[in-house]
């Protein structure tokens, strides 16, 4: 099955943001909308969501699939999501690689699945009846991760890998949060990108992160920092021109800075195809090998 | 149970209720050990659904001041589980708690403004609807009037408030002063209800809301006619039923009569 085109470079749509963005229409090929945020009856956010259907390729993101659960899927939250990608005709729809509640409850947070053979095989049997629901294949998105689990026997690349594999399914990989999780668990975060098959990944997250010393906490708060830039770099250089937006979801700036950002995150991109165009074959580039496990060790 | 059920379920068990089974599962390592990690979680759980409810109390939160709406939060997410898929959907117990706690109770009207608040959500991302219009009306033929109902738009919302909540309301959200609380003569009945992309509101006289809300009831605009005249007087009824119904379909309350 072939993969929707590439958009080029977005950014989140925040309610913020509407009336400069309906105003100045700034120089962004597509938003990602969060998808929870307009399954409402009607009213202003579904009012501006077709506003900016009609200026913009959009992509639905939603926190609330909860793929990774034991609890049956919400076969009512996904029709909720079919009827909404009817009207807005996204490019793709994406969700998150992780859970959020089980027993009729949700925490409303992205938790972390142990990296097992089961939950592996439960997680691909549940993205293929998601793709037959929505008819059409979904992204799946990695998550910051702050523990690690005793049963796990795969790493996180693996288990990603084999959930997109085995359901037949695309990739959203936030590069903040491999930087975080590679923190976090100390691992390298370029092992984790030399994984994942290039074929699958679809778009790429940047965003910020809080560092608190011994660990990171993925707030996407903050702008990208250099290493998170460092490792979409690397990211480029081994995915090639990938759909990218930036995600800010709290203290969210106005959106002149946010298109300027996104201006960094295309000349990056530019200038890694552009030399990956001329380079031959060699050892990973100085910058993208400046991964975390140094400031990971380093005491703060 | 599977052994990702087992986990799923001793973990959320921590997020919820501080549960420690989920212990087990998890690994740390020198530079972070378990408990910091698993506080990430916890602390994040708590304060994302307490973000929630300043989201949809805000005019409740600026009037607590952020340590009393903190507690009062606190309180909620100890008590209140989310069954819901959104978030936006998190919090609309929260004037029962604060009507039925001990430490709130005893000041009603925080009850009233959190309903208030609420229902100002609920009418703000209702379903749309195309109002009817004056001319649409004028097209029903004499024979049909009597046995006239209506439809209604589906943001339309009705209170009735003991207190001076929405004058509370309109205080703190416009950075205005604010009245000191007080206790109506008698309850107030609130109509709230968006038109377009608008929301409004306004306080109903007995007469209007005992019609408006029998019509809502599907009672036939003869039977609302009967109704006034009970109320009102044979002289007065027939003018002030035609009134109340042009400035029904006016605000677009009215979505098709038939």
């Amino acid at each position: 099955m072939l993969k929707p085109p590439a958009l080029g470079f977005g950014l989140g749509l925040r309610v913020d943001h509407y009336e400069a963005i309906l105003a100045d229409r700034p120089a962004v090929d597509w938003f990602e909308v969060l998808t929870e945020n307009y399954l409402v009856p009607g009213g202003k956010p579904l009012h501006y969501l077709m506003r900016m259907r009609e200026r913009y390729p959009l992509a639905m993101h939603g926190v609330s699939m909860s793929i990774g659960s034991s609890a049956p899927l919400d076969r009512g939250y996904l029709e909720q999501v079919k009827q909404l990608a009817r009207r807005v005709e996204p490019a793709w729809i994406s969700d998150h690689l992780c859970w959020t509640g089980v027993a009729g409850r949700n925490t409303h947070d992205l938790l972390p699945l142990p990296y097992t053979e089961e939950a592996l095989e439960h997680v691909a049997e549940r993205v293929r009846a998601v793709q037959d629901i929505l008819g059409r294949r979904i992204l799946l998105e990695n998550v910051s991760s702050y523990v690690a689990f005793r049963d796990s026997s795969l790493t996180e690349w693996e288990f990603l890998r084999g959930v997109a594999e085995r359901a037949d399914c695309l990739i959203l990989l936030d590069v903040n949060n491999i930087y975080v999780s590679a923190v976090n668990h100390e691992f390298d975060p370029r092992d984790y990108l030399d994984a994942i098959p290039a074929g699958r990944v679809q778009q790429i997250h940047l965003a910020g992160h809080e560092n608190h010393g011994d660990y990171l906490i993925d707030t996407h708060d903050h702008p990208v920092p250099d290493p998170v830039w460092e490792l979409y770099a690397a990211a480029v250089a081994r995915f090639g021109a990938v759909s990218t937006m930036i995600e800010r979801d709290a203290h969210i700036p106005p959106l002149a800075e946010l298109c300027a950002e996104l201006d960094e995150a295309r000349a990056l991109a530019a200038r890694t195809l552009a030399s990956a165009a001329g380079a031959v074959p060699g050892p990973r580039s100085t910058a993208a090998a400046s991964g975390p496990r140094r400031s990971a060790a380093a005491p703060s | 149970m599977s052994a990702l059920a087992r986990v799923q379920g001793d973990f959320q068990d921590h997020l919820l209720r501080g549960g420690a089974a989920v212990e087990a599962h998890v690994l740390g390592t020198a530079r972070v050990p378990v408990a910091t990690r698993l506080g990430v979680y916890a602390g994040a759980y708590r304060s994302r659904l307490a973000e929630a409810l300043e989201n949809s109390y805000p005019a409740l939160a600026k009037l607590l001041g952020e340590a009393d709406f903190h507690a009062l939060a606190a309180e909620y997410v100890r008590t209140h589980d989310s069954p819901y898929f959104s978030i936006r959907y998190y919090g609309d117990e929260l004037p029962e708690l604060l009507a039925e706690h001990s430490e709130y109770a005893a000041a009603p009207v925080l009850a009233e403004l959190a309903r208030w608040e609420w229902t100002m959500t609920d009418v703000f991302d209702a379903a749309d609807a195309t109002a009817l219009t004056h001319a649409e009306l004028s097209r029903v033929s004499p024979e049909q009037w009597a046995g006239l109902r209506f439809t209604w738009h589906p943001s339309l919302r009705r209170l009735a408030l003991s207190w001076n909540a929405p004058q509370i309301w309109q205080g703190l959200t416009a950075d205005a002063e604010r009245p000191q609380a007080s206790l109506n003569a008698a309850p107030v009945e609130w109509l709230l209800w968006r038109q377009e992309l608008t929301t409004y509101f306004r306080s109903l006289g007995a007469t209007e809301a005992a019609a408006l809300d029998a019509a809502r009831n599907g009672w036939p605009f003869g039977e609302l006619c009967e109704l006034l005249c009970w109320k009102l007087g044979e002289a007065d009824a027939p003018a002030h039923a035609a009134r109340l119904l042009r400035d029904w379909v006016g605000s677009g309350l009215i979505t098709s009569a038939a």
